[in-house]
């Protein structure tokens, strides 16, 4: 069976692994508790340094949900991750010094992953700072090649996840019908 | 290669915690195909820094002084050019890390490294300088280094306003028409009555409150606009609009076309604090787009505005926030196709094979918040729209947003 996975990225406590806690059948497999697990477990298996979770399709198949570990320090993991994933969901924290290098630099980074699928942005924390606006984050690509859906998000609540993946799965088919 | 050449490079890794440094053992053993190993520094042949560690100079300068023949190599967002040492750029590929690998393996036996500073390129790309005094080329910040939280512009006042960031009710087809209403007299599967199906919206609320925000962001003024109901508050520079009512009474208000009389009751005035506390009710806030998105939809019932001409392409010019907006039926489909290029409404319809009544809903939203616009060029008219064509995936993308409706 195929591996069907759905990457999270963004800067550190955007919400990556809220988000995946959001919309995952499984109790996520967060990045501290892989770390401790590592102490005692060996496998390698367990061994993930990065946020991860599971939806269960009704015909058994699964598709996993990955988040980015936020630093830097991590991101030689990127190119391995992306292989063979369905699309990228970008998260970004509105409160954060300057949330377009953010975005730039996330976009960049993922640019040919990107290029081969598509792309999700959700903004969290705009309930503490609504500045800049989603209009302003539209602005800012405005030029470039990217027209991405580009969401406020609170990362806690499922419908906010849910609508900003499937706005990025009909970024990929507009004529998807849900089964 | 030699026996030799397969033995694995002893490696140091530094300015890496726990989870970076086992992630690294791990990434050397699986990717990099066990070329090195991870030991303790004092069995090491090479070291490995991490210069995006808060204490990354600190390292340089003790790896430096320790052990200043030993090959270093740098992983770094930003170019790091300094004599001896084998730069890889951030996100690290595993060519490159393999390069540098390589590098290094190869500096243990020709003392190489020693007056020259590298950049880790697969071999065909591989760029050696010449010795020269080093120049960090580095930024003092990078984008998502860590470091303690960076906040800034915290409203408390702003959470208070919970209309404004609450989540958006997705509707079905099912509770369309329930949410909406109904227009007398229209069938909607009828082609030719579709095409005539068409409001104004200067004659509904909805065109008042259009005017109003107009006003009120040429002036730069907050002012109360009376309109012989309840009266609507428009604060320009928040972009928001207050209103102390329930969805019920804003929809049956919304789809009522407003008299000559109704006209005459209409004004923009100061705001008068002595008739309500605004702050007493800050649920009554909210911003001025989703405020006007759901006012649409609630005017439209399905017609389009007859400011579109419904027989020319219209395009999309970014994806609506849907998140906090309406989803009506097919909303998400609707503006995944428009985004790509211009389309008349009824190709949307038959692209996507649903009623028009959606496409209609939808454009009319669209359009109060200025976001849809009508295709000017004589092309868009003149070439058919591409074919939505399926995806090769799409039986598992359906299954997916099937999931996640629930």
């Amino acid at each position: 069976m195929s591996q069907y996975k759905i990457i999270f990225t963004g800067p550190v406590g955007a919400g990556k692994t809220t988000a995946i806690d959001s919309i995952s059948d499984v109790p996520p497999v967060k990045t501290d508790a892989a770390a401790s697990d590592m102490t005692k477990n060996r496998k390698a298996a367990t061994t993930v340094a990065m946020d991860y979770g599971i939806m269960n399709l009704d015909d058994g198949e699964k598709i996993h949900l990955y988040g980015t570990p936020g630093q830097e320090r991590f991101d030689f993991m990127w190119d391995i991750l992306t292989v063979g994933g369905i699309g990228l969901v970008l998260l970004l924290d509105n409160t954060r010094a300057d949330p377009f290098k953010d975005m730039q630099f996330f976009l960049d980074s993922f640019g040919k992953f990107i290029s081969e699928t598509s792309v999700a942005i959700g903004v969290t924390q705009m309930d503490l700072s609504s500045n800049p606006s989603i209009n302003e984050y539209h602005k800012y690509l405005q030029g470039s090649d990217l027209k991405p859906a580009i969401f406020s998000v609170d990362a806690r609540v499922k419908n906010d996840v849910s609508l900003l993946v499937q706005a990025l799965l009909f970024s990929l088919d507009p004529g998807l019908e849900g089964e | 290669m030699s026996s030799k050449d397969s033995t694995p490079l002893k490696i140091a890794l530094y300015g890496m915690d726990d989870r970076a440094y086992k992630t690294m053992c791990m990434y050397l053993k699986g990717p990099c195909k066990g070329i090195a190993v991870v030991v303790d520094e004092h069995e090491a042949e090479i070291d490995l820094l991490d210069a995006d560690h808060i204490k990354a100079r600190e390292l340089l300068d003790q790896l430096q002084a320790r052990k200043p023949n030993r090959p270093l190599i740098i992983l770094s967002l930003e170019e790091i050019l300094l004599d001896g040492t084998i730069y890889v750029k951030k996100p690290v590929e595993t060519a490159d890390v393999l390069a540098a690998l390589k590098l290094a393996k190869v500096s243990l036996s020709t003392d190489k490294l020693k007056k020259a500073k590298v950049i880790a390129k697969p071999e065909t790309e591989q760029k050696i300088e010449s010795s020269s005094p080093p120049i960090p080329k580095r930024k003092k910040e990078s984008v998502t280094e860590e470091k303690a939280p960076v906040t800034k512009n915290i409203d408390k006042e702003e959470k208070r306003k919970v209309s404004k960031h609450r989540t958006a009710m997705d509707l079905t087809e099912g509770g369309f028409s329930a949410y909406i209403g109904n227009v007398d007299g229209i069938n909607f599967s009828d082609h030719e009555q579709a095409l005539k199906a068409s409001y104004n919206p200067k004659g509904y609320f909805l065109g008042y409150v259009q005017s109003a925000l107009k006003v009120c962001k040429a002036k730069g003024r907050i002012l109360q606009l009376n309109s012989g109901w309840k009266p609507l508050i428009v604060f320009p520079h928040s972009q928001e609009i207050w209103l102390d009512v329930e969805d019920k009474q804003l929809r049956a208000f919304a789809g009522v076309a407003i008299s000559k009389n109704g006209a005459k009751a209409m004004s923009l005035t100061p705001i008068d604090q002595s008739k309500f506390d605004i702050k007493e009710k800050m649920e009554g806030f909210f911003d001025s787009d989703h405020f006007l998105w759901k006012l649409a939809i609630w005017t439209s019932k399905g017609r389009f505005p007859d400011t579109i001409d419904i027989n020319k392409p219209v395009y999309l010019m970014q994806w609506p926030n849907f998140t906090r907006l309406v989803v009506t039926p097919h909303a998400m489909r609707i503006a995944a196709l428009l985004i790509r290029g211009p389309r008349t409404a009824m190709s949307i319809a038959n692209a996507l094979n649903i009623k028009p009544q959606y496409v209609f809903v939808f454009l009319s939203a669209a359009n109060v918040l200025g976001i849809v616009g009508q295709a000017r060029r004589q092309v868009d008219e003149l070439i058919a729209p591409p074919e939505v064509k399926p995806t090769k995936s799409k039986g598992l993308l359906s299954r997916i947003l099937g999931r996640l409706r629930g």
